[in-house]
């Protein structure tokens, strides 16, 4: 991800525009980060796993200790009282890259650790930073920017540990190696405050330098320990089997199993009740604000569902079918001037770095144009979900769906979806042939729509057909919807630019370098659609080589020849 | 990695003790440390409770044969590790001299070192010996501890000389008053005068105090047992100085 030089976070000091910064990146980090050479956080390899041990939960600790003592000299200091909380996305990309951030506080001591490919400790002050931007310039800034992208850190597990440091000595009283014994609860997420899950009592070997002989001597001691596990299950994997919770459990992928015999009623069902269930897991964060994200999967379940609604034909009551895609085409209307900002901000780098470096900071009053929009709209989206309107459309939607799924009957899936892809490729390869250097811009987006429903219909029945060919299919259409995206995306920016320089001369004094600035920028936007333009022809015959169509026929009508 | 030395002609005047605080304190402020008892005495070494043995002696050790890493031992203390004295040291002057650099040997055995410690402290056996060379050559810095009497004087002033004569003007020079006892006339006559002749002098100085002695019977550093003593006390100030003297970034 790209960032810009001079943020606005030191400039304004009213909250609004602190607040709503924070949630794009908006200032450059232009040299990659050594993680060696940070300063105040240190690195180092990972944790021997072989110096790990554990004690069932239903095992006293008592026998342990007194075990200990008998057989070595050892003196047990008094124990820490510290409480871990493991941060991560609400998609969990950090766990999903290989890596575990927490946050450690003993007293008033507070520090941040990584774990993955390195171990990094920072000593923090103050709040754990939200987004990947917040951290300063060190290393473990430059582990998690690539995995976090735009997403915010939520605490995610939250634990108690009260740590027992236990020091073995010699006969000169010297601590030859330690054992750092932990005690560890973990909060039940969304229970009373205070209530808690025990965990496994782990223990650590820390050898000391200079006393591997001692080291050997506790570990081969300790593994003759009928109660003691040799290893430790990871923490943050216990502590969510004993909460049940399963993290990347969200994922707004399409995963569906069908069968060509399946009831097309049934199917048609199972998609719109996990399109609905995307839409409610990522209705809080939207509401909230937390991140970009959670609009965004909104929007593309909302979009799932309503190209579902008009492409799964003959399943549903038609009355019904238009009803609901009128409502959910107002869902869309009232989500998308908010994802309109979002995405300028996102953005907004970009713009930055298209223009001339002397020029940039002409630019700083559009990106506050944007981040005070971006609230208003953010605060209108917000009213608008707690609305009735909305919440009705939800019921109404659910119980709609809970009803037809009851039902069985209707054609079958294979007749349904072999007949419906077809003809939408057929319509496809038709419109996209007549498109011409003098067809308007206009024939273009119709034809990215037209992708669109032929994209998301075999994303939804990819189950139907052999994998590698429908894969292939999809991975053509990407490429194709990619391109005609991107030409209407400059068009459409450089239209609102446009818009908003209009806006912004009437609400209130922009220099004229702004405006000057936003033109060449909407110049360069135009000049970049032309070239896609230019490169449609190439894009949509690659698209539409014999090669592709044939295997398309292939999938399509291999059904009806076997039957 | 920093290394400071910690060194006087004058045996008796409170170097293994400074050393030992100040290590303490430095590993406390989140700086990985190593301390290396170069004192056949081995007061140091002592002092941590550790045996005051290197494997295969100076012999092996000067002549790379074992590697300075495997020697270190861990000591009580977080970040804190010790490299041992051994009672072969006192031969390591002839050792020294048998090698091909004799100045440069201590530099050369702690280069492997460099990304393992963020400070060396050197603790030193009193008198100017070829050992006392390789410190003033490895060290950025010598502290120097100093009895605030005439004979220190004298010693303090040899030292200067010895280091001009071998050009040795880039070493910076911390002296601080150690031993001191306001009570005494004389110690308070030195604590004035000397640090108009030498400006170098740190301001914070180190009172002759029963509770350094008694880190002998706790085998502790007086920073670690009674860190709020006056002993305790006057170290986290000379360190405090220290780190404002040589610029050093501590973490805590």
């Amino acid at each position: 991800m790209r960032e810009c030089r001079s943020g606005p976070g030191g400039e304004r000091n009213d909250d609004s525009g602190q607040e709503f910064t924070k949630h794009y990146n908006l200032e450059r980090e232009s040299i990659p980060i050594e993680p060696t050479t940070v300063d105040g956080d240190c690195m180092t390899s990972a944790t021997a796993t072989d110096r790990h041990f554990s004690l069932a939960p239903s095992s006293p600790l008592a026998p342990f200790l007194a075990a200990l003592e008998e057989q070595f000299g050892c003196l047990v200091e008094p124990p820490q009282e510290v409480i871990r909380t493991y941060y991560d996305s609400f998609d969990w990309r950090l766990l999903d890259g290989g890596g575990r951030l927490w946050h450690e506080q003993e007293g008033r001591e507070s520090r941040l650790f990584w774990s993955g490919s390195v171990q990094i400790e920072w000593r923090q002050r103050g709040a754990v930073p939200r987004f990947s931007w917040d951290f300063p310039h060190n290393a473990m800034r430059s582990m998690i920017a690539p995995l976090l992208e735009m997403r915010a850190l939520l605490p995610q597990v939250k634990l108690h540990l009260t740590r027992h440091i236990i020091r073995i000595l010699d006969q000169e009283q010297k601590t030859v190696v330690r054992i750092c014994l932990e005690e560890n609860r973990v909060a039940v997420p969304h229970g009373e405050e205070g209530s808690v899950l025990p965990l496994a009592v782990r223990l650590e070997i820390l050898p000391l330098r200079g006393y591997q002989e001692e080291s050997a001597a506790l570990h081969r001691w300790l593994t003759t320990l009928p109660y003691l596990h040799k290893s430790a299950p990871d923490l943050l994997e216990e502590a969510l089997a004993v909460t049940g919770e399963v993290a990347g459990s969200y994922s707004p992928k399409l995963h569906f199993h069908f069968t060509p015999e399946m009831s097309a009623r049934q199917a048609a069902c199972e998609i719109h009740r996990f399109l609905l269930a995307v839409m409610e897991s990522n209705l809080a964060g939207v509401q909230g604000d937390i991140d970009s994200e959670f609009l965004h999967d909104f929007r593309v379940a909302m979009r799932r569902t309503r190209s579902a609604l008009g492409q799964i034909k003959g399943v549903f009551d038609p009355e019904r079918v238009a009803h609901f895609a009128q409502r959910f085409a107002w869902l869309g209307q009232i989500t998308g001037p908010t994802r309109d900002m979002d995405v300028y901000l996102l953005g907004y780098c970009d713009y930055r770095d298209r223009l001339p470096k002397p020029l940039r900071s002409d630019l700083d009053p559009l990106r506050d144009f944007l981040i005070a929009h971006q609230r208003q709209e953010q605060r209108q989206l917000a009213k608008q979900l707690e609305g009735s309107e909305f919440q009705q459309l939800l019921t109404e939607w659910r119980d709609f769906l809970t009803h037809e799924a009851s039902h069985d009957g209707g054609p079958t899936l294979g007749e349904v979806v072999d007949r419906r892809i077809d003809r939408l490729y057929r319509k496809v390869i038709k419109e996209g042939k007549a498109i011409n250097d003098h067809t308007p811009a206009e024939a273009l987006h119709e034809l990215r729509k037209r992708c669109k429903k032929l994209r998301y219909m075999m994303e939804f029945f990819q189950s139907l057909y052999p994998a590698p060919e429908i894969s292939r299919l999809i991975r053509e259409i990407k490429r194709l919807l990619d391109h005609l995206g991107e030409h209407q995306d400059l068009e459409v920016q450089a239209e609102k630019l446009r818009h908003f320089a209009h806006q912004m001369a009437a609400e209130g004094e922009v220099s004229a370098d702004t405006f000057l600035a936003m033109g060449m920028l909407v110049g360069d936007l135009l000049r970049q659609q032309q070239q896609k333009r230019e490169d449609f022809y190439q894009q949509f015959s690659s698209f539409a080589e014999r090669r592709n169509r044939r295997l398309l026929n292939d999938l399509v009508t291999q059904r009806g020849e076997l039957t | 990695m920093r290394v400071i030395g910690v060194y006087n002609i004058k045996g008796g005047v409170g170097k293994t003790s400074t050393a030992v605080n100040l290590a303490h304190l430095a590993a406390e402020s989140g700086l990985r440390v190593l301390i290396w008892d170069l004192d056949p005495q081995a007061a140091t070494t002592y002092y941590f409770r550790v045996q005051a043995k290197v494997r295969g002696g100076s012999k092996k050790m000067v002549r790379g044969k074992s590697e300075l890493g495997d020697l270190i031992k861990g000591s009580d203390y977080p970040n804190l590790d010790l490299l041992p004295a051994d009672f072969s040291y006192r031969k390591l002057d002839l050792l020294l001299d048998d090698s091909k650099h004799p100045t440069s040997q201590l530099s050369r055995l702690l280069d492997p070192l460099g990304c393992e410690f963020d400070l060396v402290i050197l603790d030193s056996p009193p008198s100017i010996s070829l050992l006392s060379e390789n410190i003033f050559h490895v060290a950025e810095a010598l502290l120097i501890p100093t009895i605030p009497t005439t004979l220190s004087l004298r010693t303090l002033e040899q030292l200067y000389d010895f280091l001009h004569k071998q050009q040795l003007q880039s070493l910076q020079r911390l002296p601080f008053f150690s031993m001191a006892d306001r009570r005494k006339t004389m110690h308070q006559e030195m604590m004035q005068q000397l640090p108009r002749k030498y400006p170098e002098f740190l301001t914070s100085w180190i009172p002759y105090a029963s509770d350094i002695e008694r880190m002998g019977i706790h085998r502790e550093p007086v920073t670690a047992f009674g860190r709020n003593t006056l002993a305790g006390r006057a170290y986290q100030r000379l360190w405090e100085e220290v780190i404002g003297r040589l610029r050093l970034r501590v973490k805590g």
